[in-house]
């Protein structure tokens, strides 16, 4: 099943056939609305060159999922099917990043300026004829498990599963040492890294997409100028032609189509850093703190992926028999300690045994796992938990860390099988 | 498979949740319906809506203040008329049963400029001058006139794909209006062909649109794209 033959893609029409049936969203909508979800949009009519059959949370915006039949079948997860995510619609001027076919801007540039005596405008093709280095890591949605959260309370948005990440391959050209070598003289002033992509709101008064780093942040001691995902160039949907790839940072911090890079006193003032894709520093609960109510001192941006599990088989679909299993999955975290126990149960989490963990390719990659279960009549639940180095985690009940906006969600994964 | 498409075949009928056509998703008939149509697809489209039905009202009217940040323009009577919409119609508790009667009142007002205005002017703007980029002008845009009931078919149907009006390029999606009656949209569509100075482009002896002429093209059923291909081919 896991293979791990990178680069060739199989898929299946049965499968995903299955996996989007009303399985998928039913976990989350009120009864009365179960359904819906079956709804006919074809993904691969939404973003050029993306199969059928992945989960859509907003065709305009090409927000889709992709099913965990799919994502288990590849060690690097390739492009036709990796999960999608844009905050503004790709259309009109921005039709061009509908695709995962890499674009053609032979002259995009990248200008660095705010507190430093000289800005520098460097072109991307540049940036090629510079020493290149790999970094394979975990590529999540912040809100990759947003769905878990309704058996707490529902939260708006995208309803997430488990299919919001990849594992991928990503190439180019290390970030810290590419600054210092532009000798750009940052002001003593500055305390933020800004990144700003080329993606625009819809309208005028929306808020423009920018993320902030302190500038002394360890995590961009690993960040690279991202030229190439699994081996070729970044295809556009995904952030081409250049993107900003932190190694263990939620996804919406690799900022895509990457343009500008500001030295500043303060973080920037867009709602996407000081309003969404922000946790509350302390737990928090419904009809107490609202999508509004987060500010710069009572929560952080969703900055390194939480320590997580997730099971990869068995599956719902594929319906397994009674009696021994092989229970497989993945886990990763910030890439801060290495994962060190997974820890899984295949009855509930009445007994649980310690899985056989793959060493893995990076610290920031997935570590593939395997342990033993057993199957028996009837529903099964089927549970795993990851913990690292640092003493961190997975909380086997998530909804601890409930929050309106539904983010970082890691609690202890969960799948039932019947059979 | 055909079981799930079954099920959701039926809780379509029954709640007027679904799709008028491939792409396009439907919310449950109730007051101030149709004010979200007009409002809320001009930066995404209503799949976020959808999935996030079943939150509390309370959440529905902290997502207005969360979409003033995202550059949401609207009166707060409006916004007051849509938290009450989705609270009630996308909130836990099942919707109340469809109105006997379609909500839209017996005898609408058919004011043109303000029925525009109501669910037009979120993407075309008040001006009719449109958004450099995302949204076309109508004003003094010759497309109106192409043959008499080439807007009513973009209006019904929606519209997608690449076009280009006074020499710029515009490749985003219209929506469907096909909620509104034939009165209505007729309405609008004379409005907007007589206002800006738009009906010195009206070719002689073209006649305004009646609420029959909609009725006449309700059930075609087109696709965005198919609204496309007209459009070219009126151009040729
Ligand atoms: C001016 C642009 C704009 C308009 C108009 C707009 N939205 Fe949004 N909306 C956004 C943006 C931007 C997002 C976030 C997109 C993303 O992160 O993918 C969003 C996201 C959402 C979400 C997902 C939850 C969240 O907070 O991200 C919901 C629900 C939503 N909008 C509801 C509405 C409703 C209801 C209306 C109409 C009253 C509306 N929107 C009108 C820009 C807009
Ligand atoms: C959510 C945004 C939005 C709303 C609301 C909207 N439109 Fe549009 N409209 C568009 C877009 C985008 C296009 C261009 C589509 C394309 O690029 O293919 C368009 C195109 C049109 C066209 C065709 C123009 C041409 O040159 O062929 C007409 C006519 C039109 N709209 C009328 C209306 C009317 C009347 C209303 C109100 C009932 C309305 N629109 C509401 C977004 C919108």
């Amino acid at each position: 099943m896991m293979s791990g033959r990178d680069g060739e893609f199989r898929f299946n029409r049965r499968q995903f056939g299955l996996a989007t049936s009303a399985a998928g969203l039913a976990l989350s909508m009120p009864g009365y609305l179960r359904p819906a979800f079956a709804a006919g949009e074809d993904s691969a009519a939404v973003i050029a060159g993306k199969v059928s059959g992945l989960i859509i949370h907003n065709a305009k915006l090409g927000v889709m999922e992709t099913p965990l039949t799919l994502l288990r079948q590849h060690k690097h997860t390739p492009k036709e099917i990796l999960y999608s995510r844009f905050h503004f619609p790709h259309e009109g001027e921005a039709a061009w990043y509908d695709t995962i076919k890499a674009p053609d801007f032979p002259d995009w540039t990248i200008t660095i300026d705010g507190l430093v005596a000289r800005p520098r405008t460097v072109k991307a093709a540049d940036l090629a004829g510079m020493e290149q280095v790999k970094r394979v890591s975990v590529l999540q949605c912040a809100g990759n498990g947003r769905a878990f959260y309704a058996a707490k309370q529902k939260v708006a948005g995208g309803q997430w599963h488990n299919g919001g990440m990849g594992n991928i391959e990503w190439e180019g050209v290390p970030f810290r040492p590419f600054l210092e070598a532009q000798k750009l003289l940052v002001s003593s002033g500055a305390k933020w890294i800004t990144a700003h992509g080329w993606d625009h709101p819809a309208t005028p008064e929306g808020s423009s997409f920018a993320k902030s780093y302190h500038i002394d942040d360890p995590a961009l001691d690993n960040a690279i100028l991202a030229l190439k995902m699994n081996g070729e160039p970044i295809p556009a949907a995904h952030g081409g032609p250049v993107r900003l790839i932190i190694p263990g940072y939620y996804g919406n911090m690799n900022v895509k189509q990457i343009n500008t890079i500001l030295f500043e006193a303060e973080q920037s003032p867009s709602v996407y850093q000081s309003m969404g894709y922000r946790m509350p520093l302390v737990p928090v609960e419904p009809g107490k703190f609202g999508a509004n109510d987060y500010t710069l001192t009572n929560s952080v941006p969703t900055y390194g992926h939480k320590i997580k599990s997730a099971i990869f088989s068995p599956l719902p679909e594929d319906k397994p028999g009674a009696g021994a299993v092989e229970i497989t999955g993945v886990a990763f975290n910030d890439g801060r300690g290495p994962i060190t126990r997974v820890e899984v149960s295949s009855d509930g989490g009445k007994t649980w045994t310690d899985a056989e963990i793959e060493a893995p390719e990076s610290p920031w990659a997935w570590y593939h796992w395997k342990a033993k279960g057993t199957l028996a009549k009837g529903e099964n639940t089927l549970i795993s938990r990851a913990t690292d180095s640092l003493g961190r985690s997975q909380p086997l009940d998530g909804l601890v860390w409930w929050n309106p906006r539904g983010y970082e969600w890691n609690g202890a994964d969960h799948v039932k099988v019947t059979v | 498979m055909r079981r799930a498409i079954l099920l959701w075949a039926v809780a379509c009928l029954g709640l007027g949740l679904g799709r008028a056509s491939a792409d396009e998703i439907t919310l449950p008939d109730g007051p101030g319906r149709d004010l979200v149509y007009a409002r809320c697809q001009t930066c995404h489209d209503l799949g976020y809506l959808k999935e996030s039905s079943g939150i509390p009202a309370s959440a529905w009217k902290d997502i207005l203040v969360t979409m003033y940040g995202f550059g949401l323009r609207i009166p707060d009577a409006e916004k007051a008329q849509i938290v009450t919409y989705l609270g009630t119609y996308l909130g836990p508790n099942p919707p109340p049963a469809a109105p006997a009667v379609s909500t839209a009142d017996a005898a609408p007002s058919l004011n043109g400029g303000k029925l525009f205005e109501q669910n037009c002017s979120a993407c075309h703007q008040k001006t009719g001058k449109g958004l450099p980029a995302s949204f076309p002008p109508l004003a003094g845009n010759s497309d109106l006139f192409l043959d008499r009931l080439y807007p009513v078919h973009v209006v019904l149907n929606g519209l997608t794909g690449k076009i280009e009006v006074g020499g710029k390029t515009f490749n985003g999606t219209m929506p469907s209006f096909a909620h509104l009656d034939d009165a209505r949209l007729a309405a609008i569509l004379n409005y907007v062909r007589g206002a800006w100075g738009n009906a010195a482009n009206a070719p002689a002896g073209m006649r305004p649109l009646a609420a029959v002429d909609v009725k006449g093209l309700r059930d075609q059923k087109q696709t965005p794209k198919e609204v496309h291909g007209l459009r070219a081919s009126l151009l040729k």
